[in-house]
């Protein structure tokens, strides 16, 4: 039985994937302080490198037509070391849902209420993804024209205030970090967010088209892309050398636009534009932990799975400390820790794929 | 506590017993009831007259005519005065029937068809043979015709009451476009709906609904325009409906809506028959119900809560330009109030410096925190609203001067409520009026911003609307996404959105509904005046 | 049949539990919630140096708090009330200082809506940078507010009853934002000035403000700048090193140039439309070299002879006698910096950003380095329009 009787268009898929990668806009303050002014070059850089990756993941997702990471992994390793992959993405997918929680609580409490627990703020936030999940991938895969839209014009918008305020020699002298630095910096900028672009794996075989999927998914990226250079520009010129100390340059460099002493304040669109797209991420990572789950065990449909999950994921979201604990996982721990999932197993099951000459054998055993 | 889910649970059992036993008295009545309506007429006038009479004689209204055809065969008319047209029935029924001389004298056993095709110079005649349709026919303003020695009987329409003349709708007027309005009788209505798609194509089939009302009920479509399988969906949930009454097409709306619980209404409802029209042959289908001047289309999408049919008839910068504010109006009147809560409550970083000033001035003395205003402030102004709606037109003037300027300029003075929050609520109210279709919507949303903005900020603002995104955009209106062409994006579909393209330009309908037949008109229609070469050739 | 009584039992469990929690929310209040008579709105606020019996070192912190009453009351000063009130606190740390404001205000400091931070001189001299530290940590306080340094105490400056705006600390910002007019001082917000600190060489610089007493009323001056070195105050510029200093960093937006007419006794006012300025660093024979380029175009404001400025000898001697001024400007700008030794232009900055390596070896003996640089300053002037009027108005008609 099919758990997921939705269609996405290949516009819905091209715009979730460049609001999913938009999610990641306030995360870059992690690479930031590795990479210092140069951040626009890793952000260039990790792009570029992202894309063999991502050559791969579509590859290998459509080899296989109509099916998702979970049955791939059967496909490709077996049914019990399969199911056993399967698993340890699943796990992934979870664990990042609970960081990005997390991630999100403490944006809102330090520059927003500082006094509200961040209990409160993770439910909230987890209630609308729940809410979003239950609907169907359908769902917020129309929502994200909208959201794209409106985070795109954000960064334009706050570009163009700034853009009086902006000196470039800020970026001077070019590549200045220590090689090691610089391509720590853009580890972590492939590890967050475009390397995640994988857990689209597990949606891709819903989209309708399949032959515009490749096309979608490489609009997506270039749209998350131009985003996120046009920040890393903006935040960097309009504020040089203190951008690498404040733990949210975004929201610095929209706090300076002053234009007539009435134009000023807007950084409630910033944290708009954040909550908005990072809402999309997270639904994401959530319909694909909840679906996974759901067609390991072979249920009947995900959406029971939908409210426990939010809750496990508040919890394990809660493990975290302290926002120093968290900025140190994110900048050395989580790059390392995902490049097993991101590239090493993608890469060996399209080997292992094309050796076994899978989809092949699956037509004959069909016949 | 065991006991109290056991008591729960023995109550519970109790109910069900009694659905049960319920649904075992209603099939029996059923069946009782189908026995009744298979009851034929007799052949004797006699008999027919008696059975009739014990079902409708004892009312003031019902007329039993008595009289004789050709001086020889017995017949009697039954009519309710009042309903039916008294001219027709003396000139076209009783007289033909009166002055026959044309009986032939062998003996034939006389066919009630003769008078139907050669006597009767009325319409619409029909025949029936059992109770059930007389009587509901009777009711309906036809008159009955019984004829002694026949088992079948003619029900002749001749309904005419008196009704609303067609006037300017009251609750939609607009500046350039027909003044007409539906009115509550059904043949008007259709006859103003025909009267703007006189095409073959168009299709009204009628069926009844409402056990008691016996209510009429017609779907309008195109052919060939509208998705048959919608047409079929329509049908299918009309006759889904079992009730007693059917007062209102709001009834027939309630029972065949696509989300009972959402506060978004999914089936669109109008007085006007051009715009209904217009959404005829765009692929929607119209349904009209007896008694009743609104009449409601399906599928319904947001958007057309923000299209009035001025802006079809406008030009389209100005048109553009209205329904750009409209958007703005109706997203104000939602975000308005719980926005000044959150941003006086928790957010004052976010107000320009100036400004703060007078506002913390303007809320120095107030007592009450902004929340309970705002919530104060809005219960009083629908308070004021539906009064407006309910009382009768001398004391209008009146009750608006003491609820708009009395009410507000004295609990600014007494301190009670901020100058600045007056000002935002009669803001809203005001911008709430602007797109008609969602105010109700929108007062609900409106309350529940508030909450949201008092509880936790901006941040449950942001919720609040995403929120609402996620629900709007898994909307469904029979199959139609409620948001497109915006959620699922369909660019040829932006053109009648947010802004209005010109109207040489709108070459397909909308997709969604009426991809039967997508062409709407033929390419380049763009007008300019003659070109260079034709003025040469003059 | 069962399944259905437990389901709808559950059910309706379940909304009673909704109910509850949605009660309960309404109850407890918000965390965060404050109304806006709860807020006591800084747009000022002052540091100074206090002795004290047991510690010397003590922080006095003066906190300009608005009263919103008396901000509508119409006009200023309406009455005695001021519309504004000083609070001061001292403490030994910043926000122990800050904190301790609840024992004399009603309600919690709150710092979004500051407009100005002002030191004394005593304490820049001591060092600022704890002061900057919460100032850039706290969530509530923005990077844009003015940095200034008070000629004497902060807490004067806070005290002078401003003559246009309610209070002096607003007074202040329009002040700052009006010297655009004339670049007698380098106005810099809390982001520059911490640029500026953060960087290994370039000297931080915030505007100066005294106290000028015209008989008894008294008003606030801006003019001049403050030096820094680190984040210890060590000298001042007057107004005419500070417009070398503003030429050499490109921030002269206008200003006035008076030179000498070209004939006779006199002055001409040039008005300063538009200012650019390009500073090159060279690296010849292991000195270092920066070169600054100047272009300036300007408008004739006024004249006090009555020389005919109409031809174009009088407009070039004009420029030459501008080029003059700029130069002798720039000229005192550097003089001062090299004896202050703090490197106020950034030209270790514009080294490093343009000649990275040679600056890798200079980064650490920039002390050393810079009273011995070169500069080379070749100015360009143009005077474009002259006003209204063609010739003066004193000349007489030939």
């Amino acid at each position: 039985m099919k758990l997921e009787k939705g269609e996405l268009s290949s516009t819905q898929l091209m715009f979730l994937v460049a609001g999913f990668i938009q999610g990641s806009l306030l995360t870059l303050s992690f690479s930031k302080e590795v990479v210092k002014h140069d951040i626009w070059i890793a952000a260039i850089a990790s792009f570029l490198l992202n894309l063999p990756l991502a050559f791969v993941y579509l590859t290998l997702a459509l080899k296989f037509p109509g099916q998702n990471l979970i049955q791939i992994n059967d496909n490709i390793f077996g049914p019990y070391l399969g199911k056993l992959v399967s698993l340890q993405y699943i796990c992934l997918f979870f664990m990042i849902i609970a960081a990005n929680l997390w991630f999100v609580g403490d944006f809102i409490i330090t520059f927003f209420m500082p006094e509200t627990p961040i209990l409160v703020v993770m439910i909230m936030f987890t209630f609308i993804c729940a809410w979003a999940v239950r609907a169907g991938i359908e769902v917020f895969a129309r929502m994200s024209f909208l959201l794209v839209l409106m985070t795109s014009l954000t960064a334009l918008i706050t570009f163009a205030l700034l853009l009086k305020d902006t000196k470039f020699s800020y970026f001077l002298p070019i590549f200045e970090v220590p090689i090691y630095d610089f391509l720590h910096g853009t580890h972590i900028l492939m590890a967050i967010p475009f390397n995640e672009v994988f857990v689209f794996t597990m949606v891709i075989p819903y989209v309708n088209k399949l032959k515009q999927v490749k096309s979608s998914v490489l609009y997506g990226l270039i749209i998350g892309g131009i985003t996120f250079l046009i920040v890393v520009i903006r935040n960097t010129a309009v504020l040089g050398p203190i951008s690498n100390i404040v733990t949210s340059p975004s929201m610095e460099t929209v706090r300076l636009i002053d234009i007539g002493k009435i134009i000023s304040r807007l950084e409630a669109i910033v944290a708009i534009a954040f909550l908005v797209t990072m809402f999309l991420k997270v639904a994401v990572f959530y319909y694909a932990t909840v679906l996974g789950i759901a067609q390991l065990l072979k249920l009947r449909s995900y959406v029971p799975l939908v409210i426990p999950i939010g809750i496990l994921g508040i919890i394990i979201a809660l493990s975290y400390e302290s926002s120093i604990q968290f900025i140190y996982t994110a900048t050395n721990t989580y790059p390392i820790f995902s490049l097993p999932f991101y590239v090493v197993l993608p890469v060996l099951s399209l080997l292992i794929a094309k050796l076994r000459k899978l989809p092949k054998q699956k037509e004959r055993k069909a016949q | 506590m065991i006991s109290f889910i056991i008591n729960k649970l023995r109550y519970l059992k109790l109910l069900n017993a009694n659905y049960v036993e319920e649904q075992r008295k209603q099939r029996a009545f059923q069946s009782k009831k189908s026995e009744n309506s298979l009851q034929k007429l007799s052949q004797s006038l006699k008999q027919n007259l008696e059975a009739i009479k014990n079902q409708i004689g004892n009312n003031y209204d019902v007329i039993i005519r008595e009289f004789c055809l050709a001086d020889q065969i017995e017949v009697a008319l039954i009519y309710l005065s009042g309903m039916t047209d008294h001219i027709t029935i003396n000139e076209n029924i009783i007289k033909p029937l009166m002055l026959y001389s044309g009986l032939p004298h062998y003996n034939k056993p006389f066919e009630i068809t003769q008078i139907k095709s050669s006597i009767l110079s009325v319409g619409e005649v029909k025949q029936y043979r059992s109770f059930d349709e007389i009587i509901e026919g009777c009711l309906s303003g036809n008159s009955i015709l019984l004829v002694n020695g026949c088992d079948e009987a003619l029900s002749i329409v001749t309904a005419d009451w008196k009704s609303r003349g067609i006037e300017e709708p009251k609750t939609e007027s607009v500046v350039r476009g027909p003044r007409q309005g539906f009115n509550e009788s059904l043949v008007a209505n259709t006859t103003l709906i025909r009267r703007i798609i006189k095409s073959p194509d168009l299709k009204v089939e009628a069926m009844k609904l409402g056990k008691k009302t016996n209510t009429n009920v017609c779907i309008a479509y195109l052919h060939g325009v509208a998705n048959p399988l919608l047409i079929e969906e329509i049908k299918r949930r009309i006759n889904r409906i079992k009730t007693d009454s059917i007062l209102e097409s709001g009834y027939v709306e309630q029972f065949i809506e696509d989300a009972p619980f959402s506060i978004f209404s999914t089936i669109a409802n109008s007085e006007k028959p051009d715009s209904t029209a217009a959404k005829i042959l765009e692929g929607r289908a119209a349904i009209l119900v007896d008694g009743t001047p609104f009449a409601l289309t399906v599928p319904m999408v947001f958007i057309e809560s923000f299209q009035s049919s001025e802006d079809y008839y406008s030009r389209p910068y100005f048109a553009s330009l209205i329904r750009i504010i409209r958007f703005l109006a109706f997203f104000l009147s939602i975000i308005a109030p719980a926005s000044y809560v959150a941003l006086t409550t928790f957010h004052q970083e976010l107000i320009p410096t100036p400004l703060l000033f007078s506002m913390a001035s303007a809320q120095e003395g107030v007592p009450f925190p902004a929340v309970m205003e705002a919530s104060m402030m809005g219960v009083i102004f629908e308070i004021l609203r539906e009064a407006g709606v309910r009382l009768p037109r001398p004391v209008g003037q009146a009750v608006s001067i003491v609820g708009a300027l009395v009410i507000g300029e004295s609990a600014v003075t007494a301190g009670l409520i901020g100058a600045p929050m007056v000002i935002v609520v009669a803001l809203t109210a005001v911008a709430s009026f602007v797109v008609p279709a969602q105010t109700d919507s929108g007062g609900i949303m409106r309350i529940i911003f508030v909450i949201l903005a008092g509880f936790m900020g901006i941040y449950g603002i942001v919720i609040g609307l995403l929120g609402l995104f996620i629900h709007l955009a898994s909307l469904r209106s029979f199959g139609t996404p409620y948001l497109s062409p915006i959620a699922p994006l369909s660019i040829s579909d932006l053109k009648d959105s947010v802004i209005r393209v010109p109207l040489w330009s709108m070459l397909t309908r909308p997709r969604t509904i009426g991809w039967q037949d997508p062409e709407r008109q033929e390419f380049r229609l763009k007008p300019s005046p003659p070109s260079e070469e034709i003025k040469e050739a003059e | 049949m069962k399944r259905q009584r437990i389901r709808s039992s559950i059910r309706e469990y379940s909304r009673l539990v909704i109910i509850c929690s949605i009660l309960i929310l309404g109850t407890t209040g918000c965390w965060n919630r404050r109304e806006l008579p709860d807020l006591a709105i800084v747009v000022g606020v002052g540091l100074d140096k206090v002795e004290d019996e047991e510690v010397t070192d003590k922080l006095e912190l003066t906190a300009q708090i608005v009263k919103t009453s008396e901000m509508k009351s119409g006009n200023k000063g309406g009455g005695n009330s001021e519309a504004y009130w000083n609070a001061k606190n001292t403490g030994n740390s910043i926000f122990a200082t800050i904190r301790g404001f609840t024992h004399q205000a009603s309600r919690k400091l709150y710092w979004p809506h500051n407009q100005v931070i002002i030191f004394g001189r005593d304490l820049a001299k001591k060092g600022i940078q704890e002061y900057l530290d919460f100032f850039v940590r706290d969530q509530e306080t923005r990077l844009g507010v003015w940095i200034l340094v008070a000629d004497d105490k902060a807490s004067e400056i806070l005290e002078v009853r401003p003559s246009l705006e309610k209070t002096p600390a607003i007074s202040l910002d329009h002040l700052l934002e009006a010297q655009v007019a004339t670049s007698q001082t380098s106005a810099i917000k809390l982001n520059e000035f911490v640029n500026r600190l953060l960087s290994k060489t370039t000297a931080p610089i915030a505007a100066m403000v005294k106290i000028s007493s015209q008989g008894s009323e008294k008003s606030l001056l801006v003019t001049g700048t403050a030096v820094f070195k680190a984040d210890k105050l060590i000298g001042e510029l007057n107004i005419t090193e500070t417009l070398g200093l503003l030429w050499i960093i490109n921030e002269v937006k206008s200003g006035i140039i008076d030179v000498e007419c070209p004939e006779s006794n006199g002055k001409v006012s040039l008005e300063i439309i538009r200012a650019k300025s390009k500073v090159t660093p060279e690296i010849i024979e292991n000195k270092v070299h920066f070169k600054v380029e100047i272009e300036e175009e300007s408008n004739i404001g006024s004249q006090s002879c009555s020389d005919n400025l109409e031809h174009l000898d009088a407009i070039e001697k004009l420029e030459e006698a501008q080029i003059a001024a700029i130069e002798s400007e720039v000229r005192a700008a550097l003089s001062k910096a090299k004896r202050l030794n703090a490197d106020v232009f950034g030209f270790g900055d514009i080294l490093h950003q343009k000649l990275p390596s040679e600056w890798k070896e200079m980064e650490s003996m920039w002390d050393e380095v810079f009273p011995t640089i070169e500069v080379e300053v070749s100015v360009d002037t143009n005077v474009r329009r002259s006003g209204s009027s063609r010739k003066a108005v004193g000349q007489k008609e030939e």
